[in-house]
């Protein structure tokens, strides 16, 4: 089996959106959302901090889809539209989302966005990937691990463009990957690890 | 069998109001979800609220129906067939307003085609199918006199109306990402089902025994103004127990709780338990004040508004803090966000219904209440005439004697 994964090194994250931007080109996302964003934790501004002065931190965090294990968002699903693939990915077929954003509301991490209107695009043309399905309005859409580009062996576009190398792209169940050697690091940092949905996408502290 | 001008005029109304709602409906389609105040942050708004509420209100016509057969109360059996009409009319309107907020609804066959079983969302559409199966089975045998298919069939009315309610908890009691998760969820729901759908059926049979088609005497107003009190407080000992579960520790749902005590949920919160509970079971708890007709309608219909204020803090208090709280926040993906720049953005969720998505729950209410006007016309009062004419003179009767004195 395989279970493709991404590692994020928050030492090496700056915040720098990179990967947002190269998610939102690469699969055509509309205007008004984001399959990837970066937040600044704990803070109400972005580039903010956490604590008070002079004992403060900064952590920015990259938020997609975290493809769990147990994805609470594919429990769900009245239509298995959300489903976990042989690849170890969460994904979802947009012929079968009837809209009923159960998916969201079960979704503990936010991640999940709605085609609220009918998708707008800032070129007025389908951009990114010509691989990648256009979504209608009233579908639910997230991060798919770039299913058209990791199907045919290419890494994730936001692992390809992060100029700071924070990301590690591969397989958690070949034991000798680089990621599973992280994985079984100790400073792995899991988001919500108490909710048990067990995410795939971990992070370095 | 003729309606009144006042009927004719209350149901055209109703019939226009109805007509508006779909026509807005059919704008809502067009457009997409985004026509209503709903977001990536706040994803379930007024649509799923009035969902809750009304598979609720079905609950106390059934209740009270199926428990004159099961239990064999003798005094609730003339009122089975609008209990019964109230109940159906209600889980119709429920099921409306899941279709409402439906984003794909032209692709929901797929529900047929490829059901994921572990859904609650599939179990509620399954038990509510039941449900609504039952109430047409027993709306036909009841108007048809068919008293022993009647009593079998209550016996799995019962069962399955407190698990319609179950179920529906369940969308959100097993959502482990939200504050709804907890055990609770399922009796409250059932709870607030019980209360909310009494104080309906209630209203429903003083307005029936004011147009004069079928008699409610007061005896029995008293009789059901006691067993919504008791409805009322044990709606309230569920809910005591969850909102004290929460505060206890101090942390982590008592975040939730701070919202909805002194926060953006706090109106809602506050009526439910003043005006909701408190006021309607004081005005319930006295012997002599169950005798007064405007008493019972006025605790009633606090307790249908209490539990609709119930829903909308427990829907929208979960949407408020996000899990992972970090500026710039959730992209919203609303008209306003496809603009860009900081409309794009909310750090916490806000929820306000837009124009049209109260324009098509007026749509909704009104077309329900048509329903419910056109089905206790042709059903009671068609029956007691043709019973009148077949000799029972005593069943014809009191509806004709209420007529004449209004």
């Amino acid at each position: 089996m395989t279970k493709l994964a991404i590692a994020i090194n928050l030492h090496r994250c700056t915040g720098c959106h990179t990967c947002v931007n190269a998610c939102k080109m690469q699969n055509n996302v509309p205007m008004g959302m984001l399959w990837n964003r970066v937040i600044t934790e704990n803070s109400a501004v972005s580039d903010g901090v956490e604590g008070t002065y002079p004992n403060i931190s900064r952590t920015t965090i990259p938020l997609a889809c975290q493809h769990c294990e147990n994805p609470a968002c594919q429990k769900v699903c009245p239509t298995g539209a959300t489903y976990k693939d042989d690849m170890g990915r969460v994904e979802i077929d947009y012929d079968k989302c009837i809209g009923c954003r159960m998916c969201m509301a079960a979704c503990p991490y936010n991640v999940r966005v709605f085609n609220w209107n009918e998708p707008d695009r800032d070129p007025g043309f389908n951009y990114g990937d010509a691989r990648v399905p256009v979504r209608s309005k009233g579908v639910v859409e997230k991060c798919t691990l770039c299913k058209e580009r990791t199907d045919n062996g290419q890494v994730p576009m936001c692992v390809e463009c992060c100029p700071m190398e924070a990301r590690v792209y591969g397989d958690l169940d070949d034991p000798n990957s680089e990621i599973s050697k992280l994985r079984a690091k100790n400073n792995v940092r899991i988001l919500l690890e108490d909710m048990g949905t067990k995410p795939q996408v971990f992070y370095l502290e | 069998m003729q309606l009144t001008s006042k009927t004719k005029g209350i149901c055209i109304l109703l019939g226009v109001l109805a007509a508006i709602g779909v026509g807005t409906w059919i704008y809502q389609l067009v457009n997409g979800l985004g026509v209503t105040g709903m977001s990536n942050v706040n994803s379930w708004g007024t649509y799923i609220i009035m969902f809750m509420l009304f598979v609720g209100l079905s609950a106390g016509g059934l209740i009270v129906a199926s428990s004159a057969h099961v239990f064999n109360i003798e005094s609730f059996k003339p009122l089975a067939l609008p209990a019964v009409i109230c109940s159906t009319v209600c889980i119709c309107l429920a099921g409306m307003f899941i279709l409402i907020d439906l984003g794909g609804i032209v692709r929901i066959w797929r529900i047929l085609t490829g059901p994921n079983f572990v859904s609650p969302l599939l179990w509620d559409m399954c038990v509510i199918t039941c449900y609504l199966v039952i109430n047409i089975l027993d709306l036909v045998w009841i108007s048809k006199g068919a008293e022993e298919k009647v009593r079998k069939l209550s016996y799995v009315a019962l069962p399955v109306a407190i698990l319609v309610h179950s179920v529906t908890a369940w969308i959100f009691g097993l959502q482990i990402a939200r504050e709804w998760y907890t055990a609770i969820m399922a009796p409250i729901f059932v709870a607030s089902a019980l209360d909310s759908g009494l104080a309906l059926l209630i209203v429903c049979l003083v307005a029936l025994d004011r147009a004069g088609i079928a008699e409610f005497p007061v005896k029995l107003q008293n009789m059901l103004g006691k067993l919504l009190a008791t409805f009322v407080a044990v709606d309230a000992f569920f809910i005591g127990c969850e909102v004290l579960t929460m505060a206890y520790p101090g942390a982590g749902q008592a975040q939730a709780l701070a919202i909805m005590a002194t926060g953006e949920t706090a109106p809602f919160f506050w009526f439910e338990m003043i005006g909701g509970l408190l006021i309607p079971f004081l005005l319930l708890a006295g012997q002599k004040r169950r005798n007064s007709t405007g008493l019972v309608v006025t605790a009633s219909l606090l307790v249908v508004f209490g539990v609709f204020c119930k829903r909308c803090w427990l829907l929208l208090t979960s949407f408020v803090e996000p899990n992972m709280y970090g500026a710039p926040g959730i992209s919203l993906g609303t008209h306003a966000a496809q603009t860009g720049g900081r409309a794009t953005w909310a750090l916490t969720g806000s929820y306000m219904p837009t124009l049209p998505e109260v324009v098509i729950v007026i749509g909704v209410l009104a077309l329900g209440g048509l329903a419910f006007t056109l089905l206790s016309q042709y059903l009671i009062k068609g029956r007691t005439q043709t019973q009148g004419a077949a000799g029972e003179a005593h069943a014809a009767k009191p509806a004709e004697a209420n007529r004449a004195a209004v």
